[in-house]
């Protein structure tokens, strides 16, 4: 019973990386993709529609650990309160960014808001980056691998960003402007070769701190992220980097999972049962309605919609 | 008293809390309008009537973007802040707010961007299909916080092994007197409060002689007969509660015994019992504005008043604000009649705070209260502008056709 908790809570954690990479990622790299107002509009448009959809699962991922693991909860929400705060701040302020930004017509309206999806979607990067520190380091911050393993999340996140832009941001057929598409089709090989740097200096700065359990099964992990950067960084550009990227942000949830420090938590069984028969039936719903959502805003981003 | 972080974390949530609640309640009562009106539109096949919805959803969507920002820092502030409550609730009322994610809001924002985007992308039965998915799941979402909430006030279905707190009767839970009677007071005030809402903003419109293809006059019949629908079971619903605000609850004896749990009663604030009926005092006196007014309304009707009588115009945009504060009001009842216990008979408010630093409690209380003030005045503001400004240059307004900027003008002869 517990092993489906954890994997309920994993697989939520996972999809939330994966879908709320691209759209972070983008908002981070936009000052980099995106010169002219109307290619930030348009990195606004693409990031949009996705961040609706990924952002829930997060949500759901808070909710199922205070449901069924109230004792992670306390160790690691309250146990690591200045980072969560960093957290939801970023969060909250991207949010209001995403939202805000298509609602008033003024240029300085829509450099306020898009400053805010810039430092937002940052600050929700670099803060996950210090979360895993601190799961992996078993609630401290190590003083090697800190700054390291924030260096190769945030690098992940813009990797998954860029591999996301380089699709979503063509532009739509008949119409010109592909700089930023190129541009973060460019950005992809550079990204994944410094993760590539990155990640086996985090690796071993883990183990010279000491302090960090590395363990067979998340040297494991880390080892497939590398191997799936080395796929990214070859010569044949952004093509693969879509699922690549996918991979790399699927595995963070699964590195803390294996390698973090959290005192396994029992899930109380009734609670188990209350939450499986109470979201069962609403599963085809959500199934059908995450599928729905990403088949529709597949498409290169439209010029013009509700968020920008 | 202002160096005690349990001050600061009771002013954050219960500041945080009055927000959301605020936007909540729109949200809950425009769903259920929209839905209706959408359905009327799509099986008549009526453009008129589906620019209304679009008008009226705009309006919906702006302040459902507020709602989910809010809702978020609700969400994680209870971990963050409120650890003692976790460590020893934590199975039990956490589990209805597990639920809640994952099968209501999860479904409610994806198939609101599948609403917002699917608009001439697609059938517009399944659009509708999709509307009704955000309604339901609004409804779900609010059922199971108040199942969570409803706990807090009488705790049933648990039992507590090594001073940690394990659900033994989920049915006990779900149906727990004190979160039903709650929700249907909260779903049928909330329709009141879209009523007026919808009532309200067709009113101005109606007064300032703007009225495209009647949209307005439908608005305004639509919004009087739902908040007048709802005026009575709100009040029956509300006032079944009072019983059970005095009762102690059934499990009252087993944390704690009477004499330790009148001690603790005996400590409570004289303050808070003042502002309790203070919020008492005015949901009640708002109900009873309404009770006047709107079978005034009801009586404006087969005489065409809704259509031409200025006053009436004039006063019924007052009454969604009025129905916004009563719903504040009604919380602040609630709450805080509960107090000093976080979990009643078990659990005191002091015990439940997480252990913080006055410094870090003052930083929390004054980031998130300080975003949320502002991000609420900027989304009240839009929404009163779009509000006004009518359904041409809404938030969900049918997109210029894709080359209208590009386009060069054509001289033609």
């Amino acid at each position: 019973m517990e092993l489906v908790a954890v994997v309920l809570l994993v697989g939520l954690l996972a999809g939330y990386s994966v879908l709320a990479g691209c759209d972070i990622g983008l908002g981070m790299l936009s000052p980099y993709v995106a010169r002219t107002p109307e290619e930030r509009r348009r990195v606004v448009s693409a990031a949009a529609p996705y961040f609706l959809g990924s952002e829930v699962w997060l949500v759901a991922a808070v909710g199922v650990t205070a449901g069924l693991f109230p004792q992670i909860e306390g160790e690691v929400v309250a146990g690591q309160w200045p980072l969560f705060v960093l957290l939801l701040a970023g969060w909250l302020v991207r949010d209001a960014g995403l939202w805000l930004r298509g609602r008033v017509a003024a240029a300085a309206w829509h450099a306020v808001w898009d400053t805010a999806v810039v430092a937002g979607s940052w600050a929700v990067a670099l803060a996950w980056g210090l979360v895993l520190a601190a799961l992996l380091g078993g609630g401290a911050l190590p003083l090697l691998f800190t700054p390291l393993c924030v260096a190769a999340v945030a690098l992940l996140f813009l990797l998954r960003g860029a591999a996301f832009g380089a699709e979503r941001l063509v532009p739509v057929a008949g119409r010109t402007g592909a700089e930023s598409a190129e541009a973060a089709a460019r950005a992809t090989r550079v990204l994944a070769r410094a993760g590539l740097v990155v990640l086996p200096v985090a690796a071993a700065a883990a183990w010279l701190d000491g302090g960090v359990r590395a363990g067979a099964p998340a040297l494991a992990v880390a080892a497939a992220v590398t191997a799936v950067l080395a796929v990214t960084a070859g010569v044949s550009g952004p093509r693969w980097s879509r699922p690549t990227s996918a991979a790399a942000m699927a595995s963070l949830p699964v590195l803390a999972a294996v390698g973090g420090q959290v005192s396994a938590a029992v899930a109380d069984p009734r609670s188990l049962v209350l939450v499986a028969v109470a979201t069962a039936p609403m599963v085809p719903v959500l199934a059908v309605g995450q599928v729905w959502l990403y088949r529709m805003v597949r498409r290169p981003a439209p010029e013009s919609g509700f968020f920008a | 008293m202002f160096d005690d972080p349990l001050l600061w974390a009771r002013l954050q949530f219960a500041l945080t809390a009055g927000i959301h609640y605020t936007f909540v309640a729109l949200t809950l009562g425009m769903a259920a309008l929209i839905l209706v009106s959408q359905f009327s539109a799509v099986l008549r096949g009526d453009a008129a009537r589906l620019a209304a919805v679009r008008f009226w959803g705009g309006l919906y969507v702006v302040n459902y973007g507020m709602g989910v920002l809010s809702g978020l820092v609700m969400e994680l502030q209870l971990a963050l802040n409120w650890n003692g409550l976790n460590e020893v609730f934590g199975h039990v009322v956490s589990a209805p707010l597990a639920v809640e994610t994952v099968a209501a809001f999860f479904a409610e924002s994806t198939f609101l961007g599948l609403w917002i985007f699917g608009w001439d992308r697609m059938n517009r039965w399944l659009h509708l299909a999709c509307f009704g998915v955000v309604t339901l799941t609004a409804y779900l979402s609010a059922f199971w916080v108040l199942v969570s909430n409803g706990f807090l006030k009488n705790p049933v279905g648990f039992e507590m092994r090594g001073g940690v707190a394990v659900l033994t009767d989920p049915v006990a839970l779900v149906t727990n007197p004190s979160a039903l009677l709650a929700f249907g007071h909260v779903a049928t005030s909330t329709l009141l409060v879209g009523g007026l809402v919808t009532a309200g903003v067709s009113a101005y419109h109606l007064r300032r002689g703007s009225d495209p293809e009647g949209m307005f006059r439908r608005g305004v019949r639509r919004g009087v007969l739902a908040a007048s629908v709802a005026l009575l079971p709100t009040a029956a619903a509300g006032g079944a509660q009072y019983p059970l605000l005095f009762d102690p609850p059934a499990s009252s004896g087993t944390t704690l015994d009477a004499a330790e749990i009148e001690r603790i009663e005996a400590a409570g604030s004289g303050l808070v019992r003042v502002l309790a009926e203070t919020g008492n005092a005015v949901m009640a006196l708002v109900w009873t504005v309404f009770f006047l007014v709107l079978p005034l309304a009801l009586l404006a009707w087969p005489l065409r008043g809704l259509d031409r009588w200025r006053w009436l115009q004039w006063l019924m945009p007052v009454l969604p604000v009025l129905a916004l504060l009563a719903g504040v009001g009604g919380w602040v009842y609630r709450e805080l009649n509960r107090q000093p216990w976080t979990v009643r008979h078990h659990l005191t408010t002091a015990q439940a705070v997480t252990e913080l630093s006055p410094g870090l409690a003052l930083l929390s209380f004054v980031l998130f209260t300080g975003v949320f003030v502002v991000l609420a005045g900027i989304t009240g503001w839009l929404l009163v502008r779009f509000a006004r400004r009518g359904p041409a240059g809404g938030p969900l307004a049918p997109a210029p056709p894709p080359d209208s900027g590009a386009a060069v003008p054509v001289h033609s002869y």
